[in-house]
């Protein structure tokens, strides 16, 4: 047992923090200035898009890798639709999609979204009403599944005349879809197994996607309360904002911990525990997010509720990593039917 | 990052698993009722364990351990929590003073009964007006030949009634900056001029004791480090105050919760979805506190020592604890309160120590605040 980052990891993580200040936005002003087709480009270039792409079945990376490559890209809030990417990549190799639709995704030349239900908790069926488009920027399809099917049958919708909405996060629009024409099946069912480890990978994306901005963001706040000087003092020196700081790192480093485990889950146990994993780490991140985002607008005062501040940034892109693949309400309830499954085969 | 056991570890386990279902005390409860019982049962079966080879796993072959990574230890906790098994002694921590401070003959004569069980600690830092503010201790010893000369009061001194040695936080510097003049001693309890009384806490139980010094004589030799060495010596203790030990903590809190469940399922309560969420929560809570400390564990086997982000799994685990006893106490409101589960009382009233004992929460906070966060004073 070594559950610390190998050094390789660890340089992982560091080429992409490297990568990810290059993108770092920090008020809603600069969301228009990322060039962010040429970020997508360098993400091809660096390997990212393709890190699920199997050599022999096996991924070139493992689910924890890549969340240790989008964590810091979230921490820079940068502007990208890299996990709805990775996931529909990871369906479509799942679903056992043809080689070149998976090329031209890791090298950046094609994009595709995915189509969730309208309470965001999971794919959509095809035929879903107010269904949403979720990392659909500069894609010209979305995933969804085919309904009735029994199984997980990936299927690839076009995205003509989806609406744009008008939701909390500013870094990753999200769109109503349109039902039109040209519904394609892609690949084979997937396995239920097979499923729920996707399922499982989601989830573990999402939270590290949460992890990854509050972590930024208590680093900054925490940098503002150190240098804010109120009664000729820094604010940081007074207990009430420290217990506050130290409230949202308990919180964080929890939250962290748990996705880890549950991103290391993904290639490393059974579906089953990989998805009980992943019950385990949004039902403590999706709460720890709230609070957390929360408080670091709180820690800025007046400047932190003022739109031009990037704090609300934060907090609104935990609001949907939050409910992105089920909120803590979902997970509580399935980690519930699962130890009464447990107690009653006992 | 890899969080399964290797070959050794996992049979290790299962080797701890069929040692335990052979040797640890069955019953224990019934057959050892009074807390006099319960100490005489701690040190037999710390022999036992001893005499098994489970005890002192990451401590030197040199000093009668067995030399190996944490990750034993945690297994060992892990299925000793498993198997309700009595606790053994919970402050061989202690024993980091003198392994890491102490002289090659009190490390001889110290460590290896320890581990056997022949010699039990207790921690006498805490006094009445030293609690969160421990560098602020009053106790006074006096240079007297190649004697200190030892008077004041100790507080919060847990297990000290059957102890048989303390280690002891002492002001031998008046004049020097208060965490400068304070040095650290080691006293066997049952000597002259000491007084142990028990402190009842709010269950009733005497969970803990304070201690009296009138004029004890303490040789020079059992001095542990320079003096002035006394602080940073109890800070590096205090951090190894967790870690390994919390594995088994976990196991028991997940037994109890199970119990919890039970309870509910026969009561027709289980449907609840308030119940449901509140128990789901509660096992989530000690899952991640889990998953840190192993973490933890993890960077102490690849060589990094405990710091101060100790105190995130030390506030997750009060959490944990807190967050079981209420939800106990929650659904079994009735019965505690008219006096019919006793039991659950006792349980939500000693969760509250566990914000308090070992650094309260909020000193926790402070010690994030600062030496984590970097946030001024």
């Amino acid at each position: 047992m070594r559950a610390v980052p190998t050094p390789d990891q660890e340089m992982l993580r560091e080429t992409m923090a490297r990568f990810a200040a290059t993108l770092a936005v920090n008020s809603p002003a600069e969301l228009a200035k990322i060039d962010r087709d040429a970020a997508w480009r360098d993400l091809a270039g660096l390997g990212v898009l393709g890190m699920r792409a199997r050599d022999g079945g096996v991924p070139a990376a493992s689910a924890y890798e890549v969340t240790l490559a989008i964590e810091p890209l979230a921490g820079a809030l940068a502007p990208l639709p890299l996990t709805g990417a990775l996931l529909a990549y990871e369906l479509l190799a799942l679903a056992g999609a043809d080689a070149a639709l998976l090329a031209d995704l890791a090298e950046g030349r094609r994009r595709i979204g995915l189509l969730l239900a309208p309470d965001l908790a999971g794919l959509a069926d095809a035929d879903a009403p107010g269904a949403v488009i979720f990392d659909g920027e500069g894609a010209d399809s979305v995933l969804a599944l085919a309904p009735g099917n029994g199984g997980a049958q990936p299927v690839i919708l076009a995205v003509e005349g989806a609406a744009a909405m008008e939701g909390a996060d500013l870094t990753r629009p999200l769109a109503v879809w349109r039902p039109g024409a040209g519904a394609k099946l892609v690949g084979a069912p997937l396995a239920a197994d097979a499923f729920a480890r996707w399922a499982a990978f989601a989830v573990a994306l999402a939270c590290a996607d949460l992890v990854g901005v509050l972590r930024d963001g208590l680093a900054h706040a925490v940098d503002y309360a150190k240098t804010r000087i109120q009664y000729d003092v820094p604010i940081g020196s007074f207990q009430a904002v420290q217990h506050m700081c130290a409230d949202m790192l308990v919180r964080i480093e929890g939250a962290a911990s748990a996705t880890r485990y549950a991103a290391w889950a993904v290639d490393a146990l059974p579906a089953a525990d990989a998805l009980a994993a992943a019950h385990v780490a949004k039902s403590w991140c999706a709460p720890a997010g709230e609070a957390a985002g929360e408080m670091l607008m709180q820690v800025y005062g007046g400047i932190g509720q003022t739109w031009e501040h990037v704090a609300h940034l934060r907090a609104r892109r935990v609001m949907l990593d939050r409910l992105l693949f089920g909120d803590e309400t979902h997970h509580l309830n399935a980690i519930a039917d699962n130890r009464d499954a447990v107690r009653k085969a006992a | 990052m890899d969080y399964l056991e290797n070959a050794e570890e996992a049979a290790f386990r299962m080797g701890v698993r069929a040692w335990l279902a052979e040797n640890a005390p069955k019953d224990w409860r019934a057959r050892y009722p009074t807390e006099d019982d319960l100490a005489r049962l701690h040190r037999e079966w710390q022999r036992t364990l001893y005499d098994g080879g489970y005890v002192g796993l990451s401590w030197p072959v040199d000093y009668g351990g067995r030399g190996l990574s944490a990750t034993y230890e945690a297994i060992l906790n892990d299925e000793l929590g498993k198997a309700d098994t009595p606790r053994i002694s919970f402050h061989n921590y202690l024993g980091r003073a003198i392994f890491t401070y102490g002289t090659e003959a009190q490390k001889q004569r110290f460590l290896p009964p320890m581990l056997r069980g022949e010699i039990q600690w207790c921690q006498g830092f805490s006094e009445p007006g030293a609690g969160s503010d421990l560098a602020s201790l009053r106790t006074s010893a006096v240079l007297d030949g190649d004697h200190y000369v030892v008077n004041g009061q100790k507080m919060w001194t847990s297990g000290a009634q059957h102890a048989d040695w303390c280690i002891l936080l002492v002001r031998t510097d008046r004049d020097a900056p208060k965490h400068k003049g304070i040095t650290c001693l080691l006293a066997p309890v049952n000597q002259p001029g000491i007084t142990v009384r028990p402190i009842h806490i709010s269950d009733g139980s005497p969970e803990t004791c304070e201690m009296f010094f009138d004029d004890v004589r303490v040789p020079v030799t059992q001095r542990i480090g320079d003096p002035g060495a006394g602080w940073r010596i109890a800070m590096t203790v205090l951090a190894f105050e967790r870690g390994p030990a919390d594995v088994g903590l976990i196991a028991t809190f997940q037994t109890a919760l199970a119990k919890l469940e039970t309870y509910a399922e026969e009561r027709a309560i289980d449907r609840d979805p308030q119940i449901r969420q509140a128990i789901a929560r509660t096992y989530v809570i000690g899952e991640v506190l889990r998953l840190n400390v192993v973490e933890q564990l993890s960077l102490r086997n690849a060589g990094r020592p405990p710091g101060p982000d100790g105190s995130v799994a030390r506030l997750l685990l009060t959490q944990a604890e807190q967050a079981l006893r209420s939800l106990e106490f929650r659904l079994r409101a009735a019965d505690a309160v008219s006096g019919r589960a006793p039991d659950v009382l006792a349980n939500y009233l000693r969760s509250r120590t566990i914000s308090i004992f070992g650094g309260t929460s909020e000193i926790q906070k402070n010690i994030l605040a600062g030496q984590v966060l970097g946030l001024p004073r």
